[in-house]
């Protein structure tokens, strides 16, 4: 047995007299503790990590989607299945949101199997519409821990090695069928540098704790719908880059949106090298983004020309993802009674009417709770602090 | 027409670069930075009578600072007992004048008292679109920008990161150009979905501000507004800053690069370089004679 590191399980008295912990005030109502603790969730989302850490940014992300009997449970309205897909729509949008260089696949597994319900690609839609489409699925079986990995490992070890490859998955069942050793499974998934974690609907299962301690991912078990968002919210993020991930330079295009006018006697409509596969949208264009090599035509980016396997994207695309790099620091909380200047919030001019107000380190501007949340979630730059800077 | 109740708040954001405005007012006397503020009251007072709930914010934004013209600190704070501030002699809407009054006040002081250090003679516009961003969160809102001096090379990272939230949020940036031709507000416009135009003739501002920014998102539906300008989103090289179509970019810290180097200039990587294999020649066992 390998040794666990020691934890306070629930019953071995980790929790002691929660109730002590809400306190009403002179009229009886919860209300300000309850905002209390809510504000407290919202501020350590932003108090996390904000170190000098190398990160992953390029991302290849396999989500595995248990699909087994125990998904038509009904303790996640309408069932399990139909709130985990609308979850992972969302998760989807917000990925290539955060990273827009990397990619995602899904697998799905169920009666003992595993199966690809899309493959590693970098356009959003094709996965949405897919999830879309896999809330008819039935319910039915096992779900196989061995099968999925392997099938993702199949893919996922021909990647380059400055890429993150990770594994993402949903776990509802307590067991799992599998056809061989799976520690043997962890022991390769580990000397490929495979991130794994899991989100468990049910319980702890002591396999995908291995599995995640062993392979550095995160284990964690949802308490209830908004907490599952949470969790999936936190896979957004890149994670750390591992040491021994290469650095190297990758040979990118940035292609020029064209439209040939119609009145030009050269200009013919054309196909774009992304109908090949689907059929949906209209055909035949005038414009679109020629490769710089071999002049294919694409109608969005960022995409992999089919035809010369240069990696397309446009210069906003990276820029998405430089805030990783340069993170905000969090602003420290005082008290307003202690604030003697202006009770005037340097971002929005409101007035503090809050308890607490921030003040951020560099510049000493002082911003209410709103506007700071607002500057770490979405702005990640101060607003006073660009006046004064001289950035890249 | 928009719900009664609906709350549409337009901020606008004036370029009041002292360097640029005061040789324009050598170059062309007929338009000045007063008249400038004009077509901006005249807007925002547009704005406001177009709609009960209609809000208006004015930022100006300065080589070192931005400020807020509209609505200012004073006027907050104080109540309203002042009567010669508030009554203009023709009867007009108590909130325009009081705006028009303040916006004249507020740019004084701006232009008469602001402090100006150092050598940079380009506008931080980061800064006043941050501000703009935190000042419309729980509202429909949308951005102006009349943008007068050259783009600041400095600020591309910031002005992105503003861009992309201003998208995220569902804010529009508009943006009216008097002089040169922006990059950064082109791609800001393209990337939130607002309008962009240089205009042609700086003296009738006001009438382009009427005609083509004044309406909101679900009106330019129904109206014939200026084609959107060719967006040039290639890359500029960390190294010469030239636009590149095909470039190398590093793997930790996304900076790009036209020819391939062995170490990265911004994070200081060692990059692995693919050597071709060494490909050993075959030794030939001989047969041993029997």
């Amino acid at each position: 047995m390998d040794e666990e590191p020691e934890r306070a399980k629930r019953w071995e008295g980790g929790y002691e007299r929660t109730w002590e912990v809400l306190k009403e005030d002179e009229s009886g109502s919860l209300k300000a503790t309850v905002e209390e603790i809510l504000f407290q969730s919202k501020r350590r989302r932003v108090i996390e990590s904000h170190e000098q850490v190398r990160l992953g940014m390029m991302r290849h992300l396999y989500v595995v989607i248990d699909c087994s009997r125990s998904m038509d449970d009904q303790d996640l309205k309408p069932n399990r299945l139909t709130s985990s897909l609308k979850l992972l729509e969302a998760f989807v949008g917000e990925y290539f949101d955060q990273n827009p260089i990397s990619q995602v696949g899904i697998i799905t597994t169920k009666n003992k199997r595993a199966e690809k319900l899309t493959d590693l690609s970098g356009n959003p839609k094709k996965h949405i519409d897919a999830l879309k489409k896999a809330v008819d699925s039935v319910c039915a079986g096992e779900p196989s821990l061995y099968n999925s990995l392997n099938l993702a490992v199949q893919s996922l070890k021909h990647m380059p090695g400055h890429t993150s490859r990770e594994i993402l998955i949903i776990l509802s069942s307590l067991t799992t069928c599998d056809p061989a050793n799976i520690y043997e499974l962890i022991k390769t998934l580990k000397s490929l540098k495979v991130r794994v974690s899991v989100i468990g609907l049910s319980a702890e299962v002591r396999v995908c704790t291995v599995l995640t301690r062993e392979t550095g991912g995160l284990y964690h078990v949802i308490l209830d719908e908004s907490h599952f968002k949470e969790l999936l919210m936190m896979h957004v993020k890149p994670p750390p880059a591992s040491s021994s991930s290469e650095c190297s330079l990758i040979r990118m295009g940035f292609p020029q949106h064209t439209v040939a006018a119609p009145t030009d006697q050269d200009a013919k409509p054309s196909f774009s090298m992304s109908h090949l596969d689907s059929s949906s949208g209209p055909g035949l264009s005038l414009g679109g983004y020629f490769c710089p090599q071999c002049h294919a035509k694409y109608t969005e980016l960022p995409v992999e020309c089919k035809v010369c396997g240069l990696t397309l994207v446009s210069a906003p695309h990276l820029a998405r993802s430089f805030h990783h790099l340069f993170p905000l620091q969090a602003f420290t909380e005082n008290s307003v009674e202690e604030h003697q200047g202006d009770r005037f919030c340097q971002a929005c001019q409101g007035e503090l009417k809050d308890k607490t107000i921030f003040t951020c380190t560099s510049c000493q501007s002082v911003f209410c709770m709103e506007c700071d949340l607002f500057i770490h979630d979405s702005l990640h730059c101060c607003p006073c602090c660009i006046h004064s800077q001289i950035g890249p | 027409m928009c719900a009664d109740d609906e709350v549409s708040l337009l901020v606008i954001v004036v370029d009041v670069n002292p360097i640029w405005w005061g040789q324009q007012a050598q170059r062309e006397p007929e338009f000045t930075l007063s008249k400038c503020l004009d077509a901006v009251m005249v807007v925002g007072n547009s704005h406001m009578a177009m709609a009960r709930t209609n809000k208006l914010a004015v930022i100006a934004s300065h080589c070192q600072d931005s400020h807020f013209l509209f609505p200012s600190k004073s006027w907050r704070g104080a109540d309203n007992g002042g009567d010669d501030a508030s009554s203009s002699g023709d009867g007009k809407y108590e909130l325009l004048s009081v705006a028009n009054n303040l916006i004249a006040e507020e740019i004084r002081n701006v232009m008469s008292k602001s402090e100006y250090k150092g050598n940079s003679t380009e506008t931080l516009l980061a800064g006043s679109l941050a501000k703009a961003l935190c000042s419309g969160q729980e509202m429909k809102s949308r951005i102006l920008v009349i943008k007068a001096a050259e783009d600041c090379a400095r600020q591309y990272m910031n002005f992105m990161n503003v861009i992309f939230a201003a998208q995220k949020q569902n804010i529009l940036i508009d943006a009216c150009v008097l002089d040169s031709d922006s990059g950064l507000l082109q791609q800001a416009c393209d990337i939130t979905g607002g309008l962009y135009l240089k205009i042609p003739q700086k003296v009738a501002l006001g009438q382009y501000l009427l005609w083509v920014f004044l309406p909101d998102l679900e009106q330019r539906s129904q109206l014939v507004l200026p084609p959107p300008a060719h967006v040039d989103y290639r890359a500029a090289c960390f190294c010469h800053r030239n636009l590149i179509e095909i470039g190398y970019v590093c793997s930790v810290c996304l900076s790009i690069f036209c020819n391939f180097s062995p170490i990265c200039t911004t994070c200081e990587t060692a990059f692995k370089i693919q050597l071709p294999q060494m490909v050993k020649p075959k030794k030939k066992k001989l047969k041993q004679p029997t």
